[in-house]
Order: structure tokens, then C-alpha cells, then sequence
């Protein structure tokens, strides 16, 4: 199989040589992608990805005992004479579905088909249309985060945005977000900090700070990933494929940040709240068993927005933008404030920074 | 001696081997801390696509420039119920006093530093009304109130000029609107009141069960 077809990774174990080249990413290129460059213009999508190269007859029996259940729903409705078009398509989409690749390896036509077979897939089963989009990095962006602990008053506005915004879910009350009171003058101590309180805030001698993911630049998550599920793109963002994840929880082990989030059953948002501007790698209605975590809003960062959380913010201790901007307020902070970030000494190079008045 | 030239063609080949290898190591886009990274990479800075407008056209902004920045804030004058004062305050304000008029701004109270340090004339003037005025007796303009209020604040003057300090409307990308300080703060009452959290922390144990 050569490198260039190849839509997945594979643990090499050191058992086959011809896996050797692929495996040399481990150069420590951080950032996604590290294949796309060399990948051939004709590339395959869906089903063809997976049965139009040559496999052993054991991971052939292992695909299709896989796909036994949507290939079986496939070959009842297209055989059928009496089910519709609709049917025929849906199963037409969920077995294309099935075999996709690994999204940071796609091309752009085929994240495009993926983002147009979900959103029509969701269109066929509520009657609703989702604006789905699969919307890519822009050259000279890197987005970073400030915040400001001595404007933060616990009011929570944030967090009520994100929950909104990201689609996430309403039983298990998942946040990305948390904020944490802390007494004052004890510095930021984790243990005493109290994360559910329950009273009028700002409360006298307390300050409050808000941690989520914060998009290290060396991330120790997407390391650990054994499928590669989980990355960082060009603009700094680190992103997970919902469809590509494996659901093992090692990166929410390595995030020394508490950045992650599992889904220990299906996510469920009420059909009048859920947010229809969603974008592949962020907001989109996720599924069990599978990670998730703030992407700094990438369906609205990367369309020029500023993320819920910052929008929301009353008190304007939020402060989001282009690093690679000279003239960005977020530069402004990082170059006249004193800024400093959680566990620096860690070496995971987080781009959210705190500081003070 | 063709046994020693035979080593040191080996030697060549590993070396050349190995720092190909290492080279890998330093690829272009390897940086040694964040910091490096953003100084690199902004030496080439091109401005982006990107742009605010989209996301702020419906807003009504004006342009302001103050020592090196220059940026949108939403015009005020607009917003104000009752503007122009002088539509009511056609008299100066001394002549107005102890008349028959309706009684207006009832329900303004100043909450704002003491009685030594200011009173309504410290910000207003009494003998054109349209107009804010400095402590020297300087015209303001009302959509320029931050003139005013960086009299006396100037540390948060310098750090809303350049970000820290506010809000930057909507988008991240440039051109820059910000709040002005009136957007947030009641002139009259500055100080924001403490209140009930609009939603609660989930229980950080149980999720992570
Ligand atoms: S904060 Fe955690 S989840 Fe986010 S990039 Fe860093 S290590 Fe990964
Ligand atoms: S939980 Fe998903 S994203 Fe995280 S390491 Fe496992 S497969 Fe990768």
C-alpha cells in the first residue's frame, strides 16, 4: 500500500519495513497535515478508499464484519422495491460514511463530501438543513487567548455562551469552560479553589479564573492519540475528528490542563436550541464514546468572529485574536502586561495567557 | 590502506545518514517556544482576508485616533433618549432652577468617587448642555466621553487603547471596534453591583468519574 492512498494510521510495530517513511513524522512536526503535501491529485473517497487497495484476507473479513449492519440495511433498501429514494440515499451516505478517512488527511473535495453527505444526512432524518461547514485555516493566523483575572467577577456568561454555541450536551451539563474561585492571596492553588459555588458573586476576598483547553502549541493530547484523531492545524487550533475518534480517553490523561471532555452517553440537544452554524471539526452534534473539548469556537474564529465566550463576556476579561498580528489587541496584552501562563515549566506552550490590571 | 579508504566512505555514508535523520528534528516550522514562533512568523506578516466588516456593518461607529491607535467606537450621540439637551435645556441651567418645568433626570443619583471630587458640573456643561466638558473647562463631545473619564483614569485610558482594557466589538479581525467606557459603566454609577451567576459550575468529580 503506498503512502500516498493511505487515509489512516497504523501502529507500526516495527514488523513491516515498508511503513518505515511514514512513521518518520515522529520527527515532531506539531502542526497538521504532515502528509498532505506529497498526495496524489486523483484520490479516492468512501468505500473506495478501503476496498480498491490491496488488503490481507483478515482485515478484509474485519472491514466487513464492521459494515456488516449498514451493509445489510445498504443492500435490503437498494434491493427493495417498495423503499423510497430517501431511504436508499440515507443508506447511500451512512455506507460512505462507514469508510471515510481520517479528516486531517482529506483533501479539500473530500472534506467538502463529507460536510455535504452530513448535513444532507441530517436534512433526510429531521427535515431540518444545518449549515455545515469544513472551512480551513487562513495563511498568517495564529489565534491566541488572554485573560484577565482581575476583571473575572464568576459571573459565568461564558459558560452559558459555550454550552449554547458548541451544541453540547444538556443531561450530563457538559463545559468546556470552568471557573474557579480562589481566596485571595494564596495564589492560584487548584485544591482549595471551589468550582461550584453557589452565591451572589464577585464574593468579598475571592477572585475567579476561567480555565479551557488552551490550544498548547506543543500539545501533549494529540501525541498520545493512537489514531490521530486529534491535531493541531495551521492556525493554531487544536481540533478533534469526532468520526475518527476512538473514544480511549488517553489524550484527556495527558492534558495536564483538564482541557478534555467524554461523551459517557449520547449528547442530546433539544431540536430548538441546537446552534445549525456548525462547523466539522467544532460545534457539530457529536456522538457517545467519543472526546471533545473547546476549539476556540472554530466555526465562528475562522469565519472572523470572536469566539461565545469572549463575545459573552460582560466584563471584558476575555480577549481573543491574531498573534501574528503586530497590530492585535491580543499583542498589545502580550507585549505591555505582565503575562504568564499555567505550568509554563511543563513546555506545552499554551496560547492562553493570564494577567492582571 | 584501501581497507582504511573503505572505512572512511562508511563513515561518510552513516554520517550523512544520521544528520538526515537528525535534520528531521529541524524542520522549518519548528520553533523553540511559542514566543520564537510568533516573532518568526510575523515578520512576514501579510494582513489577512479576514476582515470585521461582515460582522459590524450594522453598527454605526466612528473613527477615533489616540496617540498611535486608531480605531471605531459605536457613535453615542445617537443612542442617547432625548438628545439634543437642548431641546428641553433652552435656557442655561441656573435660569431653569426653581422654574415651573417638568422635573427630569429623577432618577439620577451620583454614585461616582465624593461630593469633594465631583458633582454633576465636573462632567456636564451647565451653559450648553449639548457639550461634556473637561475639568479646565474644555468642550467634549458626548461621542468622545472617554476624554472625559481618562482625566482621572489614565491607567485604564492607556490599556483600552490598546486592548486590555474593554471590549473589542464582535470580531477579532481588523478594523478594530471597541466599547467605549460608557458601554459598560454608568457614567453616574460606575460601579458594576455584585449578582447571581447566570448558571452554576457542573460538579467537576462526577464528570470525571
Ligand atoms: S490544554 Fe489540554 S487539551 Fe488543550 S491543547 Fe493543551 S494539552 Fe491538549
Ligand atoms: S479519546 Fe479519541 S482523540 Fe483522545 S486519544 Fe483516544 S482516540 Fe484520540
Amino acid at each position: 500500500m503506498s503512502n500516498t492512498t493511505k487515509k489512516w494510521f497504523s501502529l507500526n510495530l516495527g514488523s513491516r519495513k515498508e511503513n518505515a517513511s511514514s512513521s518518520s513524522c515522529s520527527c515532531g512536526k506539531k502542526e497538521g497535515d504532515c502528509h498532505s503535501a506529497d498526495t496524489s491529485p486523483q484520490q479516492k473517497d468512501g468505500f473506495d478508499q478501503v476496498f480498491d487497495v490491496p488488503m490481507d484476507r483478515r482485515t478484509a473479513f474485519k472491514k466487513l464484519t464492521a459494515s456488516l449492519l449498514i451493509g445489510a440495511g445498504a443492500v435490503s433498501t437498494s434491493c427493495s422495491l417498495v423503499s423510497g429514494n430517501e431511504s436508499k440515499e440515507k443508506a447511500q451516505i451512512d455506507w460512505e460514511e462507514q469508510f471515510k478517512g481520517n479528516y486531517k488527511l482529506m483533501s479539500e473535495e473530500e472534506k467538502k463530501a463529507t460536510v455535504e453527505r452530513l448535513a444532507r444526512s441530517y436534512e433526510l432524518r429531521t427535515g431540518k438543513t444545518i449549515n455545515l461547514s469544513s472551512q480551513g485555516p487562513e495563511e498568517n493566523v495564529l489565534f491566541g487567548y488572554a485573560f484577565n483575572i482581575s476583571k473575572c467577577q464568576g459571573y459565568m456568561d461564558c459558560v452559558n455562551a459555550c454550552v449554547e454555541e458548541n451544541n453540547q450536551d444538556r443531561n450530563s451539563q457538559m463545559q468546556y469552560i470552568r471557573i474557579h474561585e480562589m481566596k485571595d492571596g494564596k495564589g492560584f492553588n487548584f485544591n482549595e479553589a471551589d468550582d461550584n459555588y453557589y452565591h451572589e458573586v464577585p464574593a468579598e476576598g475571592h477572585f475567579y479564573m476561567g480555565t479551557q483547553c488552551f490550544h498548547c502549541d506543543n500539545p501533549p493530547c494529540t501525541k498520545v492519540c493512537p489514531v490521530q484523531a486529534t491535531w493541531q492545524e495551521e492556525d493554531g487550533l487544536v481540533v478533534i475528528d469526532y468520526d475518527w475518534c476512538v473514544g480511549c480517553r488517553y489524550c484527556m490523561a495527558a492534558c495536564p490542563y483538564d482541557g478534555r471532555r467524554f461523551n459517557w452517553s449520547q449528547p442530546e440537544v433539544p431540536e430548538a436550541e441546537i446552534n445549525k452554524n456548525q462547523h466539522y471539526l467544532g460545534n457539530r452534534l457529536r456522538k457517545k464514546g467519543v472526546m471533545e473539548k473547546c476549539t476556540f469556537c472554530v466555526q465562528r474564529s475562522r469565519a472572523g468572529k470572536n469566539p461565545a465566550c469572549v463575545e459573552a463576556c460582560p466584563t471584558g476579561a476575555r480577549i481573543f485574536g491574531n498573534l501574528l498580528d503586530p497590530n492585535s489587541t491580543i499583542r498589545w496584552v502580550l507585549e505591555n502586561k505582565k503575562v504568564f501562563r499555567l505550568k509554563e515549566d511543563l513546555g506545552t506552550e499554551p496560547k492562553f495567557w493570564y494577567f492582571m490590571d | 590502506m584501501k581497507n582504511k579508504h573503505k572505512i572512511l566512505v562508511n563513515w561518510v555514508g552513516y554520517i550523512t545518514v544520521l544528520s538526515l535523520l537528525i535534520s528531521c528534528k529541524h524542520h522549518e516550522d519548528e520553533y523553540h517556544s511559542i514566543t520564537d514562533k510568533i516573532e518568526a512568523k510575523s515578520k512576514s506578516f501579510h494582513a489577512t482576508s479576514t476582515t470585521s466588516e461582515l460582522h459590524t456593518k450594522h453598527l454605526n461607529t466612528i473613527k477615533i485616533t489616540e496617540g498611535e491607535h486608531t480605531f471605531l467606537i459605536p457613535e453615542r450621540t445617537g443612542e442617547i433618549t432625548s438628545f439634543a439637551c437642548t431641546e428641553c435645556h433652552s435656557s442655561p441651567l441656573k435660569e431653569m432652577k426653581g422654574t415651573a418645568s417638568k422635573k427630569a433626570h429623577w432618577n439620577i443619583k451620583l454614585q461616582h468617587a465624593d461630593e469633594h471630587t465631583m458633582n454633576c458640573i465636573s462632567c456636564h456643561n451647565g451653559d450648553n448642555m449639548d457639550q461634556l466638558q473637561s475639568i479646565t473647562g474644555t468642550p467634549i463631545n458626548f461621542n468622545k466621553s472617554y476624554q472625559l473619564c481618562s482625566q482621572c483614569h489614565s491607567k485604564q485610558f492607556t490599556d483600552w487603547k490598546g486592548g486590555a482594557h474593554g471590549k473589542q466589538v464582535k470580531s477579532w479581525a481588523p478594523p478594530r471596534t471597541a466599547l467605549t467606557c460608557v458601554n459598560c459603566h454608568n457614567p453616574h454609577k460606575p460601579h458594576f453591583e455584585s449578582k447571581w451567576p447566570v448558571r452554576y459550575n457542573t460538579q467537576k468529580i462526577k464528570e470525571r468519574e
